[in-house]
Parts: C-alpha cells; structure tokens; sequence
C-alpha cells in the first residue's frame, strides 16, 4: 500500500479522477436525453457517476492527506465559504419557489449543482489571495 | 506574528524552493510565513527553530512584544 501512495505522491490524480467524473455526468446525461431505456435501467444508468465520483473522493482525499498545513487551510477556508453559500442557494431557490413558478428547466437540480464546485473554486482563490 | 525567516534565510543563502525542500512545505508556504500573511503552526515553528539551530522566540516575536 505504501508502494502505491509513493507512486502516485505528487500526481494530479484529484484532478483527472475529477474530470473522469465530469466526462461520465456529460455521457450519462446524454445518453438519457437521447435514448428511452426501461425505467430500472434509466435509474441503474443515472447512478453510474457515483463510481468516478467514489474514485474523485478517494484521490482528492489522498491529495489533502500530501499537502502541507498551508495549502489544506486553504482548502478548508474554501469549504468554510462553499458550504454557507451552497446553503444560502438552495435555501434562497426554496423560498422562491413558494413564491414563484421555477422552471425546472434552469433550476433542477442538474442546473443547481454546477454552482456548488464554483462556490468552492472561489473559496480557494479568495483563500489565497489572502496568503499569496 | 514578526519573523526573521527571510533574513535567516539569505545569511544562508538558500532559495524559499530550497528551504521549503528542507522543511517539507511548499514555496508558497515559505512565501506566506516570510511575508507575514501566515502564522506556522507550532511544529513547522519548531522545525524551523531546529533547522536554523535557534529558539522559536529568536526567529518569531509577537506583534505585542515588539
């Protein structure tokens, strides 16, 4: 096992995992639009990214685990912004939708998540902009 | 919290790349603690202290003590 993290020690393996995951969303919500699967199948194929996702926590995880004290306040500093706001999103998305119609068109939840890696992406640089 | 770790460093004539190396940080570490926008945490502290042969007090001051 040792072997193995010295091997992948300083390798973007966060960073490809992720976009594995990220290609795999695209794919699946093609193939959904595109083709009529049987119900089962349709919710056995929904829940395919959940495996690239499994591999993304995993190697982020191991990265954090790399990083000196630095670098994971930083990370944690982003989550400290992420989280309140990803909170305030859909708390804000369910007061308005007793108020007015949402078209599920921009604000289902495939349209909602793209924003939660933003808020995170703009912790980090707020982070550190403070430190650098 | 004040510190000499640039000072110290250039007496040794080490890059911040060098001494990150040698303390097992990043760079951009030694940049922050150099140009006060980090505190390190007390054992980076103490490895620093070691590494440069020196008290933590003598390498960082309190903005209080000052």
């Amino acid at each position: 096992m040792n072997r193995i993290y010295q091997k992948l020690a300083g390798k973007p393996i966060a960073l490809f995992s992720g976009l594995a995951w990220v290609v795999v969303y695209f794919l699946v919500r093609g193939l959904l639009e595109a083709y009529q699967f049987t119900e089962g199948l349709r919710v056995v194929v929904a829940l395919i990214p959940i495996i690239p996702f499994a591999f993304f926590l995993v190697a982020a995880l191991f990265e954090i685990r790399q990083m000196d004290e630095l670098h994971r306040k930083v990370h944690l500093e982003a989550l400290a912004i992420a989280f309140p706001l990803a909170m305030l999103l859909l708390m804000i998305l369910g007061l308005l939708e007793l108020v007015i119609p949402l078209s599920p068109d921009d604000w289902s939840y495939h349209h909602v998540w793209y924003y939660l890696p933003i808020f995170y992406l703009f912790g980090v640089w707020n982070a550190w902009r403070r430190y650098l | 919290m004040k510190n000499r770790l640039k000072v110290l460093r250039a007496e040794r004539d080490w890059s911040q790349a060098e001494l990150a190396d040698r303390l097992n940080v990043s760079r951009q570490t030694i940049n922050a603690i150099e140009t006060e926008k980090y505190d390190p945490s007390l054992p980076l502290a103490f490895q620093i202290a070691e590494l440069f042969e020196m008290k933590i007090e003598e390498i960082f001051t309190s903005e209080k003590r000052k």
